[in-house]
């Protein structure tokens, strides 16, 4: 087919595709097909085949691995690579881009047979700081097929771009057409005045969404920020017995794979973006290829992955020669799965939104510091282990990990026995603990007590007759850093009026520390 | 019925056609079932302010919220800084969904008219002050939210009234001895109070915390009792789901 024929691509109903003459006939990207037919009568519709755009692209997959090994492929016709190496090693962006298209055209030459690739398939190329802004800067239209946009320089390069970007197809917002849609209404035209407004009303307005906007119209990669490690590598892996020549054996253990993965990340609340589906035959040949989702692959789409890359391989050139043997998916890209489903017990994330809503207007309140939450981590001391972290609803979510698992899963010798207290005092307060006698209990350096705790006297308590009482319990921490040290006994005291505190002793002064309310 | 119109069907056939309707004394709030004899709806009626008081009462406090923050729903303590999230974690919160507001000062009203749009319970404590006609509004508000409000300590303190009034009559504690031993677990008793459907006296008995600092039914053989085994606890096993659910996430 030619770009002189009349013909569009249609994908679930609406145009994806148009050929510039069938552009002149008023055709538009995201109209119903029906609608595409009546502005022009001899259209020729072709349906949109992924898995046919997927292969004819991995040709130009492999000419471009001679420039870096690590390509990712969103789609067929689209793909994107950190630059950092590469274009040192090619000598700036600049030059690298060139490197690119170069090679690009050389194969596409080849491919269809000319000398001079037709202006609508000649590739672009755009670099920039983020996935999103180089996309834009790849497909804007402008006269030069390559765009560079200077490091630090995305927020003013975006500023000029209408809203409607943000729904584009590259974008992580890509689905969010009512959001696009009230900032149109609101009279926010361009991505600039998104940008110029404050966070916490963005925030109070319009949720994580709206922040996921404004980052993307400030050029910020909130999606590479937010990147999690993997607790251990989520991989799986697995040798065909016997060796199949059938892409679709191959596909159908990859779908039982992708499914495992997929459950095994929604476990730790995660979604993945990017996988690395590697295939081996008997004879050793190997074909790896990264694949990257903009929001979150399903087990359908990694499914679909791996079905695109065997037919390109099977089909191309480079066509193995021996059956195929190993199947092997490793996840190595994921993000925080922030709720594109509705709860496990109902509409858990409207919930969310409507309490953060009414925390940071309080925060609006009384400042940012008052609303806070909790951060649990290791130690021996209560205020060592938990610890209130200010509210932040810029990069709030409601599923965090409250415990920091490096430093509570490690063993605390000396740590506070279960039951914990649930009172714990701010600022520890004197009080006095004598015995029968009246005379001050102390404690020896080496735990020793000349005289039995009998009475309990403390300004906020009161004085009291002390029922039980257990311990000395030792704590020497830091006993090498002369400022930070603390050498203290722990004792728990059980009073008669049924309430009971822990309490310590540092250097011949009693304090209360906590109470068991 | 004879002449009514076609199309208008008679009074006693609406019961069918119509959803039934929700009174607002049947939406409640979860509550663990080892608390949930302590309320005739099985839970915490939304709306509803509840006092607690007594020697356990922050325990108590917060092991009502149990339920609620495990099953998605959001609690926020108001003038609560001593607060020990540890321990009411190993009671059986999820801490992720507590959010703290330790010193409201005199904004304190503001602050839970605030809140009562965004969360489900309001924990207040003890040294936070309202103004009456604040209470009354707050009150107003909870009511069309459907956000409940527990205070730690005496309710009238900060000019709410109290729809249910729960009191740690007895805590006994085990484990310590004069010079030995530790404390180990606590078995409280909590006496209910009522207005109106709640009026009768209820009594409960629970450990609060046992050994693993958790909360548990008591059962009279003075043994903690593990209710995942009692087989008359049926929606138990709905609690034990979640808990699957949080260890893995």
């Amino acid at each position: 087919m030619t770009c002189d024929q009349l013909a569009v691509v249609v994908d679930n109903d609406r145009i994806v595709d148009i050929t510039p003459a069938a552009i002149e006939y008023g055709i538009t990207l995201g109209v119903r097909r029906r609608e595409a037919q009546k502005l022009c009568a001899d259209l020729q519709v072709v349906l949109n085949d992924e898995e046919l755009s997927v292969r004819r692209f991995s040709s130009v997959i492999e000419a471009l691995e001679s420039v870096t090994p690590r390509i990712e492929i969103t789609t067929g016709g689209r793909c994107s690579f950190p630059t950092r190496g590469p274009s040192r090693y090619f000598g700036g962006d600049q030059a690298l881009a060139q490197t690119v298209v170069e090679r690009t055209v050389s194969v596409l030459s080849a491919m269809f047979e000319t000398d001079e690739v037709p202006n609508h398939i000649y590739p672009k190329v755009g670099v920039a700081d983020s996935r999103f802004v180089a996309a834009l800067a790849a497909t804007s239209e402008t006269s030069s097929r390559i765009q560079v946009v200077v490091s630090g320089g995305s927020a003013a390069f975006l500023a000029p771009f209408p809203v409607d970007v943000l729904v584009a197809k590259e974008s992580p917002l890509s689905e969010a057409h009512d959001l696009v849609d009230v900032f149109r209404r609101l009279g926010l035209k361009t991505l600039g005045d998104i940008s110029s407004l404050p966070n916490q009303e963005l925030v109070a307005r319009f949720g994580s969404p709206g922040l996921l906007a404004k980052q993307l119209a400030q050029g910020i990669d909130s999606r590479a920020s937010l990147l999690h490690s993997i607790s251990n590598v989520v991989s799986e892996e697995s040798e065909i017995d016997p060796p199949t020549d059938h892409v679709e054996t191959a596909v159908f253990v990859a779908k039982a794979f992708a499914d495992r993965i997929c459950q095994q990340l929604a476990a730790e609340g995660l979604a993945c973006v990017r996988i690395l589906v590697e295939v081996e035959t008997e004879h050793g040949e190997i074909s790896s290829r990264l694949w990257r989702h903009e929001r979150r692959f399903t087990p359908i789409d990694i499914t679909d992955r791996v079905r695109w890359q065997l037919e390109g391989w099977w089909k191309s050139e480079m066509a193995p020669t021996g059956s195929l043997s190993l199947v092997r998916l490793v996840v190595n890209e994921t993000i925080p799965d922030s709720g594109c489903q509705l709860g496990f017990w109902g509409e858990k994330t409207a919930n969310d939104e409507r309490a953060i809503r009414s925390f940071t207007r309080i925060q609006g309140l009384l400042g940012p510091d008052s609303v806070t939450l909790v951060q649990r981590g290791g130690g021996r001391r209560l205020a060592n282990i938990e610890q209130k972290v200010p509210f932040v609803a810029a990069n709030f979510d409601p599923n965090r990990v409250v415990n920091l698992p490096e430093s509570t899963d490690a063993p605390w010798p000396g740590r506070l026995p279960v039951p914990l207290p649930i009172a714990v005092l701010t600022q520890a307060k004197k009080l006095e603990v004598v015995d029968d006698d009246g005379r001050l209990v102390r404690v020896s350096g080496r735990g020793h007590m000349e005289r039995n705790p009998a009475y309990f006297k403390s300004e906020c308590l009161g004085a009291h007759l002390i029922i039980g009482w257990g311990g000395p319990w030792f704590l020497d921490e830091r006993w090498w850093d002369s400022a930070k040290k603390i050498r203290q006994a722990r004792f728990q005291f059980l009073l008669d009026n049924d309430t009971s505190h822990l309490c310590v002793i540092e250097n011949g002064q009693w304090w209360l520390e906590a109470s068991y309310e | 019925m004879q002449n009514a119109p076609v199309g208008v069907p008679s009074l006693s056939d609406m019961p069918q056609i119509s959803p039934p309707a929700i009174l607002a004394q049947h939406r409640t709030l979860p509550v663990v079932d080892e608390l949930a004899g302590l309320f005739t709806d099985g839970g915490i009626r939304q709306g509803s302010t509840i006092e607690v008081t007594g020697v356990a009462a922050t325990s108590l406090a917060s092991a009502l919220t149990i339920a609620v923050s495990r099953f998605g729903g959001w609690v926020a303590a108001v003038g609560l800084p001593t607060f020990g999230p540890s321990a009411a974690s190993d009671l059986g919160i999820k801490l992720s969904r507590w959010a703290f507001v330790d010193h409201p000062g005199d904004q304190a009203g503001v602050v839970i008219h605030a809140l009562t749009a965004g969360v489900d319970l309001i924990l207040v404590g003890p040294d936070v002050k309202l103004r009456s006609d604040h209470g009354r509004k707050i009150v107003a508000r909870m009511r069309e939210r459907g956000a409940s409000v527990i205070t730690v300590g005496k309710a009238a303190l900060c000019n709410l009234r109290p729809d249910l009034r729960l009191r740690v009559t007895q805590a006994m504690w085990t484990g310590i001895e004069l010079g030995h031993g530790r404390l180990t677990s606590r078995k409280v008793e909590i006496e209910r109070l009522g207005r109106g459907a709640d009026s009768n006296l209820r009594r409960e008995l629970v450990w609060l915390p046992n050994k693993e600092g958790r909360l548990n039914a008591f059962d009279r053989k003075n043994k903690p009792v593990n209710l995942s085994q009692s087989p008359h606890r049926v929606s138990k096993r709905l609690f034990d789901i979640d808990e699957s659910v949080c260890r893995a996430s």
